[in-house]
């Protein structure tokens, strides 16, 4: 309990040249890339399906609520791209999603004092972030707050 | 109660009357100061009841009409004048006295507190009436009865404790007290919080709706009472009384047709047995996964063109087809299930609202699924409610007309095909299409260029921007909720249809599937994706004639022996890149009386189709009603046709289609 | 085990009337002065069921209840909230914050024991 308070474990991955975390709690699994099937109209946030294990779930697309720009996509090596099973909260409701990652880096345990709240100048939307903190290597990594992204996602798939 | 007590509160009294006090006088120095308008408040309710909890009856009367007199304030609807302090204090003064009992010869109280009447008139003071509690008169039912209850979800987070409800309910005599455990859900999605249980017991002749109340006064819990022989016994007696009340010829009590048949009654001696609904689930579920294997061994076998293989795959789709039909056949409950509520609404509406009305139904046995039946009790209620309430004439402006004093409203189910007909007709006042459609255009709805059949014109009340509060006299309220009803009945993979002709009534038919889990699905394709069509509303399949392979400007039209049909190009819909093949195919569908065609790339086949829901971060999807797995676990849409034949909507009268 | 009923009320004459009256039908009694008061109460100490006052100075009897609700020692326990109006906005009220019932103020004692009796078992 008191690891809970002071600490948080975190999985990190990357999406472009973007590192990213999210706690481990709202993780379900990490799979392989599937087959996807493209839902028309669906928006950008998130715009495939996938078969996992027999559950039609969405899958999300992070790059766009986040602000990632990709300019090498090819330099991501195909077999390091995984899909991660998210538990995630949309508006109230209790539902499951999957995104993209180009590669899953570890499981880490950061002490909650180093995460900062998003600089007021910073390039990422307020929205959509929850905090960040300084990964190994020197970069921010981000912890996107997934409840606020896919809430969004839900009324923008909604309104359209 | 001891003196003791009366003593604490006397010394009680004395400060909040000096509190009282301080808390008028302060108000006529800052007469807005919202925290000392509540201590008025407060330090009053107070009085109010400890007063009444100590036997000063006459006490709490008097401060109930001034309390009442300050809530206002409180609310702001009055402001805080000299006068009103002036008159506070006054009534304050009386407090003692009345505590002693002493009489009130000139009548100054009666004059204090109509003089704050007047002052926060706008909403009467109501005569002195502590005594809220109302006691619910006892209707006791002379047959013995079937209890069923179910504790809502949160109910054992709230403190209720099933244990006492069913002591009590013991002590009132039940017995055959079977526990329904047929909700409980598996152990992974299980709250350790919520009660999944529901219980049916039998309570004997002579027990109150009043003493069942009782019981569940502390248990937030759904229950329903019904007499456990032949329920149109007491609704009979029900009728009996209210006709018995009803004074002459001018209000006639709602008359009501027997139903034909008997209800199915449990002691009927056919060898059948109860199995609990969470077991139907599983099956269905099990089924479901077959359906989804034997797609995928089908496929297989195709691939090997092993004769043995293929004949083997095929026996196994006969048989998944025939335990799903035999699956599907065990979910289904008839719609009376259903029915004695409505019946028990619309004699509680019809004599609330003074309408007498015939309410006749048709079609009792026919069943639907059981997740259609629940999830079709709220809608109809809506619908039956809005029949009674805005559809049905006053008895005034009825006796206008040329119709039966006594208003009918029809409620009817048939099958029809792979779908249910359900209907609710009045012969009410009925809507004026001219002034929905005034309306739409007014609140931006529709354009005033729209062309629209009735049918389409009706629809607008389904929509959820129609309806607000200042609503025209003839429509009013028609489509308050009716927004609500559309997306239930659109959950469930139905169609809702309103049709009426003014002055003699409004039709609304429900059409809904069979089935939920599984249908017939016929597997399409274009620019290599493949989605799925309901076969259900399939009609016909044939070649795309080659000079209509390019998009027409005048809107694309199919000539089907005679007639003009509309038709859309999937791959326009849905975005899909490339050039489509030489040849493609027309799948002719239908939903209600609109008939439209869409082309696609080439036909795959025909499959089950175990439906899936679509996430809700993904209902921009229009025109996507689910999803299913395909045998090579890959995900195929399917393709919702109502909605495309909505969405679509200018396209369905080609007479109308001006060219640009 | 005796049971402890918490009661919370502003008026002492009435949380004096309701302690006297449980504690001599065998319940252990605490009592509070106003929500604030009440919230402390029940989240310091083992109590089965609580009683309280709607309307009352620094937290009002809704709030309170609201607040308890959230806090893990208060889920699960019945609270009945008194009030002088049977009006079914505030029993709704009561309801969504967290309350499983309500008795309409004035009662008698026979009355606040069938009551007790009912929650309590």
């Amino acid at each position: 309990m008191t690891l809970a308070a002071s600490h948080k474990i975190v999985i990190t991955f990357s999406i472009g040249p973007q590192r990213l975390a999210i706690p481990a709690t709202d993780l379900r699994e990490i799979i392989d890339p599937l087959p996807t099937t493209r839902v028309p109209g669906a928006g950008d946030f998130a715009p495939w399906v996938v078969n996992v294990r027999g559950a039609v779930l969405p899958l999300g697309d992070l790059r766009l609520p986040l602000g990632i720009n990709d300019p090498n996509p090819a330099e991501r090596p195909e077999d390091a791209r995984r899909f991660l099973v998210l538990e995630a909260v949309i508006g109230g409701e209790p539902t499951t999603v999957a995104v993209m990652a180009d590669i899953v880096h570890e499981v880490a345990t950061i002490p909650s004092k180093s995460i900062e709240p998003l600089p007021a100048t910073s390039m990422w939307p307020s929205e959509f972030v929850e905090g960040l903190f300084k990964g190994p290597e020197g970069e921010f990594v981000l912890i996107p707050d997934l409840s606020a992204i896919f809430t969004a996602m839900a009324q923008r798939a909604a309104v359209a | 109660m001891s003196d003791d007590l009366i003593a604490v509160f006397q010394e009680e009294l004395v400060e909040l009357l000096e509190s009282l006090e301080r808390g008028l006088v302060d108000l006529q120095e800052s007469p807005e100061d919202a925290g000392l308008i509540n201590q008025v408040f407060r330090d009053l309710h107070t009085v109010k009841g400890s007063g009444a909890m100590f036997g000063f009856t006459d006490l709490a009367a008097f401060i109930h009409d001034f309390e009442t007199a300050f809530e206002k304030v409180r609310a702001g609807a009055v402001p805080v004048t000299p006068e009103l302090v002036r008159l506070g204090l006054a009534a304050r003064d009386q407090i003692p006295g009345l505590v002693n009992g002493d009489a009130d010869p000139d009548g100054d109280r009666v004059a204090i507190l109509n003089a704050l009447r007047d002052l926060t008139s706008g909403g009467g003071v109501a005569a002195a009436d502590i005594d809220d509690e109302i006691e619910a008169e006892a209707v006791t039912s002379n047959a013995p009865a079937t209890l069923r209850f179910k504790l809502s979800e949160d109910a054992l987070a709230l403190g209720a404790r099933p244990d006492i409800l069913l002591s009590e309910l013991k002590d009132l005599g039940a017995t055959q007290i079977v526990a329904d455990l047929s909700d409980i859900p598996a152990l992974d999605d299980l709250n350790a919080d919520q009660c999944y249980v529901a219980w049916q017991m039998q309570l004997p002749a002579g027990v109150a709706e009043g003493d069942v109340e009782d019981v569940f006064m502390f248990a937030d819990a759904d229950w329903t009472l019904t007499a456990t022989e032949v329920n149109e016994v007491v609704e009979r007696d029900e009728i009996d009384d209210l006709l018995s009340e009803a004074p002459a010829l001018d209000t006639p009590a709602p008359q009501q047709q027997a139903p034909s048949d008997k209800a199915p009654a449990a002691t009927e001696p056919a060898a059948s047995i109860r199995v609990p609904a969470a077991r139907l689930d599983a099956l269905m579920d099990s089924v479901g996964e077959l359906v989804t294997v034997e797609a995928r061994l089908t496929e297989l076998a195709r691939h090997s063109r092993d004769p043995a293989l293929l004949s083997t795959a095929e026996e196994v789709t006969r048989l998944a087809a025939r335990l799903r039909d035999a699956t599907m056949t065990m979910r289904m409950v008839p719609m009376r299930t259903l029915v004695s509520r409505f019946r028990r609404l619309i004699l509680g509406l019809s004599s609330d609202l003074g309408k007498p009305v015939e309410f006749v139904v048709d079609g009792e046995d026919t069943e639907l699924d059981k997740t259609v039946i629940e999830k079709l009790a709220d809608p109809l209620v809506h619908i039956l409610r809005n029949a009674i309430d805005h559809g049905m004439e006053d008895p005034a402006a009825r006796a206008q007309t040329d119709k039966d004093h006594v208003g009918r409203i029809e409620l009817s189910a048939t099958h029809v095909g792979g779908e249910v007909h359900i209907v609710v007709r009045d012969d009410g006042r009925g809507m004026s299409a001219d002034k929905i459609r005034a309306k739409a255009i007014e609140r931006g709805l529709i354009t005033s260029e729209a062309q629209l059949t009735a049918g389409q014109v009706f629809a607008l009340v389904l929509e959820p921007g129609f309806s607000t509060a200042e609503t025209i006299t003839e429509l009013s309220g028609r489509g308050v909720g009716m927004d609500v009803v559309r997306r239930t009945i659109e959950g469930l993979r139905g169609v809702i249809e309103i049709d009426s002709k003014l002055g003699q009534g409004t039709t609304v038919t429900l059409r809904l599937p069979l089935t939920l889990a599984i249908i017939d699905g016929l597997l399409i394709e274009i620019a290599d994706e493949r989605y799925t069509l309901p076969m259900s509303s399939v009609k016909e399949i044939f070649e795309l004639p080659l000079d209509k392979r390019i998009a027409s400007r005048n809107g694309d039209y199919l000539d089907i022996r005679g007639q003009f049909v509309p038709f859309v190009r999937l791959r326009h819909l849905f975005d899909c890149e490339g050039e489509p093949p030489t040849e493609q195919n027309v799948v002719v569908v239908e939903s209600g009386d609109a008939r439209m065609g869409i082309v696609v790339d080439r036909i795959i086949g025909t499959n089950q189709t175990v439906i899936k829901q679509v996430s809700k971060l993904q209902q921009g999807a229009r025109a996507i009603s689910g999803a299913t797995i395909l045998g090579d676990g890959t995900v195929s849409l399917i393709v919702d046709v109502a909605q495309l034949l909505a969405m679509s909507g200018p396209l369905i009268e080609p007479k109308k289609e001006v060219a640009a | 085990m005796t049971k402890t009923v918490l009661t919370v009320d502003d008026s002492p004459s009435i949380r004096r009337m309701i302690a006297l009256t449980l504690r001599e039908a065998g319940y252990n009694v605490l009592e509070a002065s106003d929500g604030q008061d009440g919230l402390e109460k029940a989240t310091s100490s083992r109590v089965d069921a609580i009683i309280t006052d709607q309307n009352m100075p620094r937290m009002d009897g809704i709030s309170m209840i609201k607040a308890l609700r959230q806090h893990p020692n208060g889920r699960g326990v019945p609270i009945v909230v008194l009030s002088t109006d049977s009006a079914d906005t505030l029993k709704s009220q009561a309801r969504e914050a967290g309350a499983l019932g309500w008795m309409v103020k004035p009662f008698t004692q026979d009355k606040l024991l069938a009551v007790v009796k009912k929650v309590l078992g």
